[in-house]
């Protein structure tokens, strides 16, 4: 079978799996909020770990690393139901620009509520890579990181156990203005302004 | 000065409300104080040794008299009568209650004001030169330059979390009096010779445990992309600095570690995908702004007043006054005016509510209504008419803030220390005090001119020692609280980090160490040196060998 591993910016920027930066665990959500409305979830997110092989991923929807869908990326297209992708924290959009056209979903997985990398992530994507399908943000996902989230491109998120997802649903109509742009429409305050004058 | 429109109003009412719901489900239980935690940091609010800690934001510093008296009233009403001016141009209040604050920041909403980033990993308040639109060294106001990028910068949902605070500084005149190159983000402003305005930008300065010069990423950057430049050095911060030590993931740690070439790169190629896009300002942004900051209605008056000359020779509190506490104005027959908050005896940069008033009614009557407050914990009534100077003189004498102390030894930066903050090694008050009482001769401190000290009761850096002329920082040891010195940092124009004196000093001996220091300038300085000329000129050791003689 042939692998597509050298991809060609890659190399530079490649890391060790199983970094502090991706999920250790497999994540498993019952519900998920896409487009700001509850679902019933069916992906099951797999965990980067050095053992990781296409032979033991679990049947149905997935969402796998960014290092497993490089190396085994023919088998997985195979695969029925969804394969979505995950970009962890440390890697970097730019080095998966081939990709996006086959993706049919990014996962961004966070480690911690307070690592802004993702957000940077997702902007990216929706700017540069002009990515229009989903994007979810999984793991240390609450209420209060739902509004910046989409903001900066996300409009899928699962929430961890035991957190009140209808509560969470407020988040978005929290704010109700903005000062800047993003890719959520947003204008900057002054292009407002100056349209008035 | 800037006024709140629609979509101001709406987003501060709008947080006002998001952190009230914050803080209802925490206190139902569920969000937990961990997760609360750093929400509350980005609305200004801090757990402290004793009780939480409220910063309210004063963006570049400037105050108007509707709002001073509010924050007076927050004192009175919510907090124990009194607030602490600080190194950010910002005001902190000790003791309120965490269900208090969101009554706190709504009555704070209603004079246009906030504490949105005055904490936590994010873009802290823009701050500036205190004398922005009075100096007469000033090439451009720097004041529409901050509120624009204050807006841009509040509530960026990109730069929300980044791995530490991002604190940005913009100075317009020629001696910078904002500190610039000991920021994240530094701007000088710049004219180039086809009369563009634009700033030289400085990136990765700062103090805390790593004391850096800023290094110059950008020589001239023209002012309509003053927005996407930053953009483009938070992106780059944001994914490439470090998050795995808290202490080394200031941007400061990410450009050494690169090397300011290989950083610049980086931000260039970030830069270049979108230089030219939504975020590229015009000219018509600048004047709408600039607006906000007009040139206030001066009286047509000539320079100097003979009643304020005379009284100048008959009292010498008043001559000492006029002579430490009153700098020259650009508008003939104006000063502008410091009001000293290191009154002997009180913690350096505090006011009580009354104090507040009162200079708020002073500015109210003699100054357009505006105050600014200084990176050194002082308050400026930046438009005082000559002929009102004594007046405004009596005014603030009555209400102890006339001290004629400006830039003295007794005009010191300091911390709150271990008295109010959980991270200090040492308290910062009681030394104050104690050099206060050794330097309580003003002649003597007039003799000795000016001398910058700046003290931090940890190596957080929050009194900038590393920048005093004199620098003093508290430390541990086994238990006890020790002092180390610095002498010779500079945080203007000729930037320089203070060099050790030697090892750490005991507590009742700092005033000591810094009088034999002052002895020694006193002795063999020439001309009208300050002690920075003078340590410039001979070295560390003579203040050493004096400071350590008895040891040896």
């Amino acid at each position: 079978m042939s692998t597509t591993k050298t991809v060609a910016n890659r190399a530079i920027k490649a890391r060790a799996k199983g970094t502090p930066d991706r999920i250790q665990k497999d994540i498993i959500n019952a519900n998920a909020i896409v487009d700001k409305k509850i679902v019933k979830n069916s992906i099951h997110h797999v965990a980067e770990t050095e053992e990781l092989s296409v032979a033991d991923l679990p049947q149905g929807d997935i969402s796998v690393p960014m290092n497993l869908w490089l190396d085994h990326k023919a088998e997985l297209k195979k695969r029925g139901g969804i394969v979505a992708v995950q970009i962890a924290a440390d890697e970097f959009p730019e080095d998966f620009s081939e990709e996006y056209a086959e993706i049919s979903s990014i996962v961004l997985p966070m480690v911690s509520h307070v690592d802004g990398r993702s957000y940077s992530h997702a902007y990216k994507l929706r700017t540069r890579f002009n990515y229009d399908k989903e994007i979810r943000a999984i793991g240390d996902v609450k209420y209060d990181q739902l509004g910046f989230l989409t903001r900066s491109g996300c409009n899928a998120f699962e929430l961890p156990e035991g957190e009140n997802i209808e509560t969470a649903l407020k988040a978005f109509t929290e704010m109700s203005d903005v000062y800047q742009p993003s890719t959520d429409g947003g204008a900057l305050i002054f292009s407002r302004r100056r349209a008035i004058h | 000065m800037y006024k709140y429109d629609a979509v101001d109003k709406t987003i501060v009412a709008d947080r006002v409300e998001q952190f009230r719901g914050q803080v209802s489900r925490h206190l139902a239980g569920e969000l937990s104080a961990t997760d609360l935690a750093p929400l509350r940091l980005r609305n200004g609010l801090y757990m402290q040794i004793h009780a939480h800690m409220l910063r309210v934001s004063i963006p570049y510093g400037l105050v108007s008299s509707e709002q001073m008296r509010a924050l007076a009233q927050v004192s009175r009403q919510y907090d124990k009568g009194y607030g602490h001016f600080t190194t950010r141009q910002n005001i902190q209040f000790n003791w309120p209650e965490l269900a208090d604050v969101p009554d706190i920041l709504q009555d704070l909403s209603n004079v246009e004001m906030h504490a949105i980033q005055t904490s936590g990993n994010c873009i802290r308040n823009i701050s500036s030169d205190h004398y922005a639109g009075v100096a007469t060294d000033e090439i451009i106001d720097p004041r529409p330059y901050c509120e624009i990028i204050r807006q841009w910068s509040t509530l960026h949902p990109e730069f929300y979390w980044l791995p530490r605070k991002f604190k940005i500084a913009v100075t317009g005149a020629t001696e910078d009096r904002a500190a610039v190159k000991f920021h994240d983000i530094g701007l000088e402003v710049v004219v180039n010779d086809t009369k563009q305005v634009g700033f030289r930008v400085y990136v990765g300065g700062g103090l805390g445990r790593t004391p850096v010069i800023g290094k110059v990423i950008k020589e001239f950057l023209p002012r309509e992309d003053i927005l996407s430049y930053c953009e483009a050095i938070l992106r780059v911060y944001n994914l490439h600095g470090r998050r795995d030590n808290k202490y080394k993931a200031r941007i400061k740690i990410l450009v050494n570690a690169m090397g300011i070439d290989d950083f610049r790169d980086e931000v260039e190629a970030e830069w270049s995908h979108f230089k030219d896009g939504e975020l590229k300002l015009h000219d018509i942004d600048f004047e709408t702004m600039q607006a906000f900051f007009p040139k206030p209605a001066y009286d047509n008056l000539n320079s100097g007043d003979d009643r304020v000359a005379k009284w100048r020779d008959l009292d010498s509190r008043f001559k000492a006054w006029y002579d430490n506490n009153t700098v020259e104005h650009i508008q003939p027959g104006y000063r502008i005016v410091n009001i000293s908050l290191k009154e002997h005896g009180v913690a350096p940069g505090d006011a009580t509510d009354a104090q507040m008033d009162a200079i708020a009614s002073i500015a109210e009557q003699y100054s357009f209504a505006e105050i600014r407050v200084t990176h050194e914990q002082n308050l400026v009534l930046a438009d005082i008419r000559e002929q009102d100077l004594l007046e405004v003189w009596k005014a603030l004498d009555a209400e102890r803030l006339a001290t004629p102390n400006i830039g003295s030894v007794n005009d010191m930066i300091c911390c709150p220390g271990l008295d109010f903050c959980s991270l200090a090694n040492a308290s910062s008050i009681s030394v104050a005090k104690q050099i206060n009482e050794k330097f309580n001769d003003f002649d003597e401190l007039y003799d000795i001119g000016e001398v910058k000290l700046k003290m931090s009761g940890c190596m957080n850096a929050c009194g900038h020692h590393h920048v005093g002329h004199i620098g003093i920082l508290g430390v541990d040891k086994k238990g006890e609280e020790w002092y180390q010195l610095t002498v010779g940092g500079d945080a203007t124009n000729n930037a320089a980090l203070g060099t050790h004196l030697g090892k750490a000093i005991a507590k009742d001996r700092v005033g000591d160490a810094i009088g034999d220091i002052l002895d020694v300038y006193k002795d063999i300085r020439t001309g009208d040196e300050r002690l920075l000329d003078t340590f410039r000129r001979v070295g560390i050791d003579p203040f050493k060998e004096k400071v350590y003689a008895e040891d040896s």
